[in-house]
């Protein structure tokens, strides 16, 4: 049973890796629609939560496909979807990273260059509404979501005190039965 | 053993050994807190160790971010190809992922640990609503890129409803987005360069 949760989350992976330009935040939106709808391995809460984790967590947004290998079938989940996210793009990167370096100045590749922007934003966005959709906020996280994107947006704030700030006030608001 | 492949960083070989180069892709791993992991990518193994020039970095980084694949760990793949040949990018993802990989699975055990509490449900919440923020700024930030350019906004937009809103496979979607956007790219570069 979970054998298959995970066999099908590490083909999941694989043609994912190999679309994932400029990394995790550009295939949220495919994990989420196939982890939650499509495959039912994950609700839609436990999905928001692993989100949550990954985005608080360092290194690359696309380790949250090791948080979901870890909740289908423990360690062995973890790296098997780990190594199913990060082999075949570097595979890829390998066998076609010096032809790229060669033709880097040719018209085709500046235009493949900044071709992929476009892409890149509407996947981003359809990530974004994605967990958004699956998360269900409340009024409150609403508010704080988009004065966390204020703060991001006209300060130099990073991601890191804002998410202390929140989750403490988050913790506070919790403990005094208010959220 | 195994030789390294294209034109750069041939006659360094002897120099980098595995263990060394381990060292520092753990190293870099161990810092990939937050953003900014071209600048300390460039510190250890372009100004700490040597073993790339400047320009070869920068040939480097190009690549890196153009392929599918988080552009720090494609870059130190890349980096570990181009010293050590395969071997070298094989220890280059191992020690870039592995710290990274350590601590997100503390935080995941933590989480199993506590998710039946109330206050670790609120405080996951709240963090949602920051990864969202961020997530969200991310996208801004890169759609200003576009510049106001009505075929490549347009091109975002479709994208965004092909797989946000319709669900139809993302896979499928990029497949068939990149050749259209670079397409459409290359000749609005064509038009601005004949003025």
């Amino acid at each position: 049973m979970d054998d298959d949760k995970l066999l099908n989350l590490i083909l999941l992976c694989i043609p994912l890796s190999l679309v994932s330009f400029g990394g995790g935040q550009t295939i949220v939106a495919s994990l989420q629609h196939q982890t939650v709808d499509i495959l039912h391995l994950l609700s839609g809460p436990q999905f928001t939560d692993l989100y949550a984790i990954s985005r608080a967590a360092p290194g690359p947004g696309t380790l949250i496909v090791a948080l979901i290998g870890w909740e289908l079938s423990g360690l062995w989940g973890a790296v098997l979807a780990t190594l199913a996210i990060f082999i075949p793009s570097s595979i890829l990167l390998c066998i076609l990273g010096s032809y790229w370096q060669r033709h880097r100045h040719t018209a085709w590749a500046l235009a493949a260059e900044k071709g992929l922007a476009p892409v890149a934003v509407g996947l981003i966005f359809a990530g974004v509404f994605a967990v958004g959709q699956s998360a269900r906020f409340t009024p409150l996280e609403l508010a704080t979501s988009l004065g966390a994107i204020a703060v991001l947006l006209t300060t130099k704030t990073g991601p890191y005190p804002l998410l202390a700030v929140v989750g403490v006030g988050y913790f506070l608001l919790s403990f005094a039965g208010m959220a | 053993m195994d030789k390294p492949v294209g034109d750069i960083g041939m006659e360094r070989e002897e120099n980098v050994t595995t263990l060394a180069l381990l060292v520092s892709f753990l190293r870099l791993g161990a810092s990939s807190f937050g953003g900014g992991m071209a600048g300390w990518t460039h510190r250890e193994i372009v100004e700490r160790r040597g073993w790339l020039t400047d320009d070869e970095f920068l040939k480097t980084l190009t690549v890196a971010q153009i392929m599918p694949g988080a552009n720090p760990v494609n870059l130190a793949v890349y980096i570990g190809l181009k010293l050590r040949g395969v071997a070298g990018a094989c220890i280059a993802l191992f020690g870039m992922v592995l710290p990274a990989f350590a601590v997100i699975l503390a935080m995941s055990v933590t989480y199993q640990q506590l998710k039946s509490h109330p206050e670790a449900q609120a405080v996951l919440r709240g963090l949602a609503c920051v990864g969202i923020a961020s997530s969200l700024t991310m996208g801004i930030k890169t759609a200003r890129r576009l510049k106001g350019h009505a075929l490549p906004i347009l091109m975002a937009i479709a994208v965004f409803l092909m797989v946000g809103v319709m669900r139809w496979s993302l896979v499928a979607v990029v497949a068939g987005a990149i050749p259209v956007s670079v397409a459409a790219t290359f000749w609005i570069e064509r038009e601005k360069s004949r003025g």
